[in-house]
Order: structure tokens, then sequence, then C-alpha cells
């Protein structure tokens, strides 16, 4: 636990340090947002989107900044898990507070019927958007394949209809379905299957990306320790 | 070439820094643990055969040095022994804990050096405190005193490549992998890494360099000359 946390922590404090990428990201979900202030649900909704690319984004700098390090902290002592659960958390951590800013502009700004709702449609696409980053990150042989493969995510959720069945193959499909009902009330959206969606997608996304990462960080069947 | 290196004999040469003390109370390393043993190691890359069945065993006590020309594959036979890449072809076996230095700064450049001592020391094991103290104690041996404050991406080349020695050797490694350690180094550090590698032979370490070449301030165990032509294995 101790290693997760410290790894968690070491995590935090470079992200943080990182300020000009950082504000440049943070800028991202305020432009989408201010893009379309007058229309309350357009608002939200690109609002979060442009919250679930600067997060997933972060995510995916971090992990590819991680190729480097993580096959020595592997070689100190740390395990894969370890080191991919303890940039999970720093990101989360992260983004949560990103969430937390944006939804209180947002409910400053607009009038919706479920305030709740929308702070939680939030820290939901937050949750997705850090395994998603890492899963990029770990996938791509580098940082500008795995943002043109993100902005392709994102362009998808945004021109997709949602009320197809294929749109539910998309990470951020909860995002529109919560809003709408934040926005519009209970008739219009559902806010159990949103939930259900974020959670089986983050599931799936972390087990995913975790299985990458132990695989790129596993022990080589050449080398035996006596 | 100027070094010597016969064999399992060390050639004490006649460098010019203050650290002629011989290798008092050894046992030949032959009586001694065998800390890695490499044997027939193949590696390609694409159709290019870089490693052609090479074999190094180290033993504890014991430093060994692996030259040769660019390309010939010292980096990659280096880590494939780390555990870092998997050959064609051969089997590693490492006992004990294994430290790797890598030949380009593998540091989060955003940290201070204090804090990847505080990192590294974790994954062995190691309190805050702890790790703190044993890495500005190496630190020190390589006239390096970190500076509070200052991150890694804004250390000079040298400094960030003695960031990697430290953390390397951090836990105590029994095995020591250094890939071209003193790239950067100026002279008196490069004296210092050498004192450094020298104690940790007398402290019962095996320590496997990467160089272009050596030269006469570099004692050394034994040599594994990979330049394509020269042949395989210990000269």
């Amino acid at each position: 636990m101790t290693a997760t946390l410290r790894m968690a922590e070491m995590t935090f404090r470079e992200l943080l340090r990182r300020r000009g990428v950082l504000g440049l990201l943070l800028l991202v979900p305020l432009v989408f947002y201010l893009g379309r202030y007058d229309q309350t649900g357009q608002a939200i909704r690109f609002a979060s989107l442009g919250v679930g690319f600067a997060v997933s984004a972060a995510a995916l700098f971090s992990a590819v900044g991680g190729r480097e390090i993580e096959p020595l902290l592997a070689l100190s002592g740390f395990r894969p898990l370890q080191l991919f659960l303890g940039r999970l958390l720093a990101l989360l951590t992260a983004g949560m507070g990103v969430s937390a800013l944006y939804a209180v502009i947002i409910l400053v700004g607009q009038d919706v019927a479920h305030p709740q709702a929308v702070a939680v449609e939030l820290a939901l696409t937050t949750l997705v958007a850090v395994p998603l980053g890492l899963l990029l990150g770990a996938a791509v042989p580098r940082d500008m394949e795995g943002a043109l493969l993100l902005i392709s995510v994102i362009g998808a959720q945004m021109v997709m209809d949602p009320a197809k069945d294929s749109a539910k193959v998309l990470p951020f499909w909860s995002t529109r379905e919560i809003i709408t009902y934040a926005v519009d009330g209970a008739d219009s959206g559902s806010f159990d299957s949103g939930v259900a969606h974020a959670v089986g997608a983050t599931l799936l996304l972390v087990a995913v990306s975790g299985c990458v990462t132990a695989g790129r960080l596993r022990r080589r069947r050449h080398l035996q320790f006596a | 070439m100027p070094f010597v290196a016969v064999g399992r004999k060390v050639a004490v040469m006649g460098y010019s820094v203050g650290a002629r003390e011989g290798y008092h109370g050894m046992s030949e390393p032959a009586d001694r643990k065998i800390l890695l043993q490499a044997r027939g190691v193949v590696k390609r890359y694409k159709r290019r055969r870089v490693l052609t069945g090479v074999d190094l065993v180290v033993h504890a006590g014991e430093v060994a040095a692996i030259v040769g020309s660019n390309g010939a594959g010292k980096s990659t036979l280096l880590k494939i022994c780390a555990g870092l890449l998997s050959p064609d072809k051969g089997r590693v076996t490492v006992s004990g804990h294994l430290g790797y230095c890598p030949q380009n700064a593998g540091v989060m450049g955003f940290l201070t050096p204090r804090e990847h001592f505080t990192l590294f020391g974790t994954g062995r094991g190691l309190s805050r405190r702890e790790s703190d103290r044993r890495g500005r104690k190496l630190a020190g041996e390589l006239d390096w005193a970190p500076a509070e404050g200052v991150l890694a991406k804004d250390l000079s080349g040298g400094t960030r490549q003695k960031l990697n020695v430290v953390l390397s050797a951090l836990g105590d490694p029994d095995l020591l992998l250094l890939d071209e350690p003193y790239q950067g180094f100026d002279h008196g550090s490069y004296v210092d890494f050498w004192r450094s590698v020298w104690e940790w032979r007398e402290a019962g370490k095996a320590v496997v360099v990467v160089t272009h070449m050596l030269n006469q301030l570099d004692r050394v165990d034994q040599v594994l000359d990979l330049t394509p032509g020269k042949g395989r294995g210990n000269r």
C-alpha cells in the first residue's frame, strides 16, 4: 500500500508542476462551454466532453512520460500493479479536482432540473477518462498518436446520435444520458443507465489498461533469480 | 588499448588517482558466488544479428567491462541482463538484488533528485528518511550535493547521469549493471565514479560497466569485447 501511495504522490507532484500543459488542458472545457453557453444542454455536454478530453490527455501524457522510468521502478522493487494503481490514483485525484471546478462553473452559470446529477456526471466522465488515457498511453508508441486517437474518440462522441445502440460502445455515452436527465428531468434520460454505463466502461478500461501495463512490465522469461 | 585486464587477474595500472589500494583479502573470483550468468544470448534486430551466443559470468567482488564499437550490442546485452529486453535465445540468471543504470537519463523531469531517492527507496522498502540519507551519501561519493528544489529536468547532463547512478545503487544491490554511466561527467567525477566502483567491488558486489573504451583509469577484472570480428567471450 505504501508503494502505491508513494507512486501516486510522486505522479501527482509531477503532474501539478507541469503548469503550462495543465493550464492549456484546463482551458479546453472552458472554450467548449463558452462556445455553447446560451444552450444549457449543449453547453454542459460540450464542457463535459472537454473535461473528458483534458483528463484523458493528461493521463495519456503521464502514461507515455512514465514509460522510461517504470521499468526502472519495477527493477527497484515496485510491482507493476502498484505502479499502475499509483498513477491511476494520482490522475483520478487531479481529475476529480477538475470536474469539481467545472461543476461549480456550470452550476453557477446554468439553470438545471437536477444540479447534483451534473456533478455526478462530471465525476463519472473523469472516472472514464483516466483509464481511457492510460490505455491509449500504454497502447500507442508516442503521445502524438495517442492524442490523435483521443481526438477521434471525442469527435465521434460529439457527432454520433446517442439514441443508436452503436453509440453505447463509445466510452462517454453516459455523459449525454445523464446530462439529458439533469437538464430536462426524468422523462428525457436515465440517470441509472448512465451511471451503469460509466461504471462498466471504467471497469473495462481499468482492466484492459492494467493488463497492458502489467504485460509491458512483466518479468521476461529468460531472466531467472537464483 | 591502454587498459590491462587479463583473464581474471586485475592489473593495477599507473593511474594517478589516490585509490591505489589493492584488493585485500579477496579470494579468487572462481571461488566466489556467481551473481550474473548469461549463457548463449542471441539477439537480432530485424535481419541484423547483434548478439551471437554471448556468454558472461560475473562473480561477487568482480568488475566486468563490456566494450565494443557503436551498435555492437553493448546496451542490448545489458538490457537483456536486466530483464528489460527479451533475447531471441539464451538465459540469464541473477543472484540477489539487481540495480540498473540506463545510458540515457530515465528520470522524472519534474521531480527533484531527493524525491527520486524517496520514490526508488520505497521500491526497496526504505523509509523516506533512510532513502534520502542513502541517496545523499551516494551522491556525495560522486562529488554531488543535490540542491533543494531543483528539478531533474534542470540538472546538467552529467549531474542527471549521477542521479541515475545513485538511483541504481540506492537499494544496495548485489549486482550493478551500468550502461555508459559516466557520460557527461567531468574528470573529477569520473575518478570518483571508478573509486565507487572499486568500493562496491571490495564490498563483494558484482559490477558490469558498458563503455566505449577503457582507459588507464579503469581497473576491471574481465573484459567482454563485442566488436564484430573480435570473437566473443572473455578476453
